[in-house]
């Protein structure tokens, strides 16, 4: 049953710390952040940081590594590619999930850029959830061609380029975790439901012209929870910062499992 | 060490339009069902003879009753236009951003235009049917 409140334990505290910004600062803009320190055994704060923006590069990430650099260096939070293709910065910015490395600063509207983990996961530290379960879902869909005929003894199994295209969009997925963290069935079913992206994924194998478990693969997913918790609330798509559509996917494969009954 | 707090979801989660049709569907949808009881009531007086029919009409004159008559007409329309988007869905078409965003509007432009000229012909104390 959905639990719309957050558990004692996860609610955040008053106790949150202001760092003010250094005189002469030119273009300040405050930065609030959801801290969670596992060894002070407390509950989870929201701290503010006053940054000048004249000396701070364009992205919320260029905002994170100045803090972590020269003002907190407590402060955690995953990244690597800087460049919106290892899916490690995920997190939720002024509301919405996306990649912290390529989201600019003057994209956010109001005057605080609020920054959270990605939302209704368990968190480990900061800005950094644990993504176990959300792995085990990727894992659980097989995400690997299966053939029952021998391989071609000259080559690689080949495919039209048409055919090619259609698994073109869903390779693309760089498993961020921002479409299903966005979720609210995922939310509230994130036991049972697989959730946007491992759906993605079962669909890129799913219409891989050379994949031969297309069957077994839509038989796995003909379940009330884990394919059909899916409402096309379309936050998913909204959320993708690949600009990938887990929505249209998951119609897709609604469509074909419903098509294989008559 | 503590145990993992939850991510806040919710209430930090900023409230798209994805989210608030899908929701009013769901309400929507449960304030229909809800309204069917009346349906039976209004059969049950049917059968009751005239003087149930007589107090049921009357009871459903009151003035509040049929402020909620409205606002169940309202609920109807919108999961009437909603219900058909997700109907448009399944059969595969409309999932890009921009022709979800637009059928939300369309579906709440047919509220707004369809939910004036009903309400009006059904409530308006001057005009209309009654
Ligand atoms: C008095 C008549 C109706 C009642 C009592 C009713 C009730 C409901 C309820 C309780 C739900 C479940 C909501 C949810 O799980 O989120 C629902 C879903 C739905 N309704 Fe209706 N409904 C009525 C008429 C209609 C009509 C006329 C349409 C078609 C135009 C329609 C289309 C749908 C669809 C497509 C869904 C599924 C939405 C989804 O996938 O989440 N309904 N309805
Ligand atoms: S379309 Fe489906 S998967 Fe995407 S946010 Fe909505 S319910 Fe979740
Ligand atoms: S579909 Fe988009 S949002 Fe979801 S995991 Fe893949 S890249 Fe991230
Ligand atoms: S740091 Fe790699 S996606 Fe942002």
């Amino acid at each position: 049953m959905a639990e719309f409140q957050l558990p004692p334990g996860s609610r955040i505290s008053n106790d949150g710390k202001t760092f003010k910004a250094p005189e002469g600062a030119k273009k300040v803009r405050r930065f609030q952040i959801y801290r969670f320190d596992p060894d002070s055994g407390q509950n989870p704060r929201v701290d503010t940081y006053e940054i000048d923006m004249a000396t701070c590069g364009p992205m919320v990430l260029d905002a994170l590594i100045k803090i972590k650099n020269e003002i907190d260096p407590t402060l955690s939070f995953r990244r690597s590619c800087r460049e919106g293709i290892c899916g490690s910065c995920a997190m939720n910015i002024d509301g919405s999930n996306t990649l912290a490395c390529i989201k600019s600063c003057a994209d956010v509207k109001g005057a605080d850029v609020r920054i959270y983990p990605l939302p209704h996961m368990p968190v480990i530290k900061d800005l950094i959830p644990d993504l176990t379960q959300f792995y085990a879902q990727y894992a659980a869909v097989k995400p690997w061609l299966t053939t029952r005929s021998p391989a071609p003894p000259d080559g690689e199994r080949l495919q039209s380029k048409e055919d090619q295209e259609k698994i073109d969009g869903p390779s693309a997925c760089i498993l961020c975790a921002c479409c299903s963290t966005s979720c609210p069935s995922y939310w509230w079913n994130s036991d049972r439901y697989l959730g946007p992206a491992a759906l993605l994924a079962a669909y890129r194998w799913i219409v891989d012209s050379r994949d031969d478990s297309t069957g077994e693969r839509l038989d796995a997913l003909e379940d009330p929870f884990r394919l059909y918790r899916c409402h096309t609330i379309m936050n998913c798509t909204e959320a993708c910062p690949k600009d990938l559509n887990p929505a249209r996917a998951i119609g897709e494969i609604k469509r074909m499992i419903a098509g294989r009954r008559h | 060490m503590a145990p993992r707090p939850l991510s806040p979801h919710l209430s930090v989660y900023r409230f798209a339009y994805t989210m608030a049709l899908s929701i009013l569907h769901r309400i929507t949808g449960v304030a229909l069902a809800s309204g069917l009881l009346v349906l039976v009531a209004w059969l049950l007086a049917l059968g009751g003879g005239p003087q149930a029919y007589a107090a049921f009409t009357g009871f459903m004159g009151h003035g509040l009753i049929q402020v909620i008559l409205g606002a169940w007409l309202l609920a109807f329309l919108y999961h009437l236009a909603n219900g058909i988007r997700h109907l448009f869905w399944d059969t595969g078409r409309g999932f890009a951003k921009t022709a979800a965003r637009r059928s939300a509007r369309m579906v709440i432009a047919f509220v707004v235009v369809a939910g004036a000229l009903l309400v009006y012909v059904f409530f308006w104390p001057a005009g209309g049917v009654q």
